[in-house]
């Protein structure tokens, strides 16, 4: 009775943001990505993929709650690099691997 | 840099090999094969006549279950999405129609199946599985059974299939099974194997649910026969250490070697089937970048700009 429907879980409803960053005002270079419609498959690995860059101090992700369908990505850098910048670069390393497996595995 | 290996290929079955890449990714991809790639089935029923045993929306269920093969679900435009068509979602973008005409006229039962849909696109039709193995049966090139029709019975339909993905309903979901397991590095103790008796090694290799070591018949020694085999259950080395030989094996997994499983519904083929996966990981990920603008709209807009302004 009180069901959202499907769909809720991945359509981004009219007037809201896909992506959204708010940066921390309390921590310098650091900031939290709000990603909405969005879980696990995602989250994850940005995650693991911001672990891997050296310039990031801080990185997880978190579902508030799992009625909630959006993802909280906390991200604090060094001096050296800032947490756009780091989300970014991930988000572009990933493109690269997911090339680089789709390449190999037509071959 | 990840490397795929393929071990075995067949139209609804791929077993292969992901090295030198993270867990996450490979469960990322394994999510999204189950419920991201994008499929068609009915989702829209009118029935005009139904005068069998199962009800109207028993039936619209079976036909929304019915696997249509589904290669042009990539290109094509989900229904909401859609401008073509006058807001019902039903143009020929966007959806294909079936009809489904059946009428029992003789004392036999006749069985209306997913061969008697009739569709308005010959790239979209229901999945024929006839073709292979184990065609004796129930299953003799009939197709899937949607109702079985006594003497004077009628059904009369007009259904209209959609793209859509697994994650709305199970009906899209292309995939019947996906799995993925760690590779497994078996080390024998060839030592410490060698303390045993042979009627020793024949129990120890037993204590395994799974046949992953055999005893050679010419040298008696044990082999690993089938290291995939291996279920990551301890059996073994409990079965050691109850022998009073802890050791004896040493079983690791390898943190960045995956062996896939995919079996598909044969809407979609095995091998297509991890490509649009990969597609659809990307197309997600570019989704969700962010731009300088919305950085800026949120330093404008966002809680702390409207603090910052003394609002």
């Amino acid at each position: 009775m009180n069901a959202p429907d499907r769909y809720e879980r991945f359509v981004v409803p009219e007037g809201t943001k896909k992506v959204s960053y708010e940066r921390d005002t309390k921590i310098i270079n650091a900031a939290s990505v709000t990603i909405e419609r969005e879980e696990h498959t995602i989250g994850n690995i940005i995650r693991m993929q911001l672990h891997r860059d050296e310039n990031v101090l801080f990185a997880g992700y978190k579902l508030p709650h799992p009625l909630q369908y959006k993802i909280i990505v906390r991200i604090h850098t060094t001096g050296r690099s800032d947490p756009m910048q780091a989300y970014n670069q991930a988000i572009n390393d990933l493109d690269r691997e997911l090339d680089h497996l789709k390449k190999s595995f037509e071959v | 840099m990840p490397r795929v290996k393929i071990r075995e290929l067949r139209d609804d079955y791929a077993r292969f090999e992901l090295r030198d890449t993270d867990a996450s990714i490979a469960n990322a991809l394994r999510r999204v094969m189950i419920a991201e790639v994008p499929t068609i089935a009915i989702d829209l029923v009118e029935i005009e006549v139904n005068s069998s045993v199962l009800n109207d929306e028993f039936i619209a269920h079976r036909l929304g279950l019915i696997p249509l093969t589904s290669d042009r679900a990539m290109s094509m435009r989900f229904s909401r999405d859609c401008d073509a068509c006058d807001g019902d979602g039903q143009c020929e973008f966007c959806s294909v129609e079936f009809h489904l005409m059946a009428v029992c006229r003789n004392d036999e039962t006749q069985d209306v199946t997913s061969s008697d849909l009739i569709s308005s696109d010959h790239t979209v039709v229901p999945v024929d599985y006839s073709e292979s193995a184990a065609s004796i049966d129930a299953s003799d090139g009939g197709g899937i059974t949607i109702v079985k029709l006594r003497k004077g019975q009628e059904v009369k339909l007009r259904a209209i299939a959609r793209k859509g993905i697994g994650k709305d309903h199970a009906k899209w979901s292309p995939a019947a099974t996906v799995t993925f397991m760690y590779e497994p590095e078996i080390h024998i103790n060839e030592d410490l194997m060698e303390s045993l008796t042979l009627e020793e090694k024949k129990e120890w290799v037993e204590s395994s649910p799974t046949p992953v070591f055999e005893i050679d018949q010419v040298t008696q020694q044990v082999m690993v026969v089938d290291a995939e085999a291996y279920t990551y259950d301890d059996e073994v080395i409990k079965k050691a250490e109850a022998m009073g030989k802890p050791g004896l094996v040493e079983i690791n997994a390898k943190q960045d070697s995956f062996i896939f499983t995919v079996e598909t519904t044969g809407a979609i083929k095995a091998s297509q089937l991890l490509l649009n996966a990969i597609e659809i990981l990307k197309q997600k990920l570019d989704a969700v970048r962010l731009s300088e603008d919305t950085v800026e709209a949120d330093d404008q807009f966002g809680e702390l700009g409207a603090h910052m302004r003394g609002g």
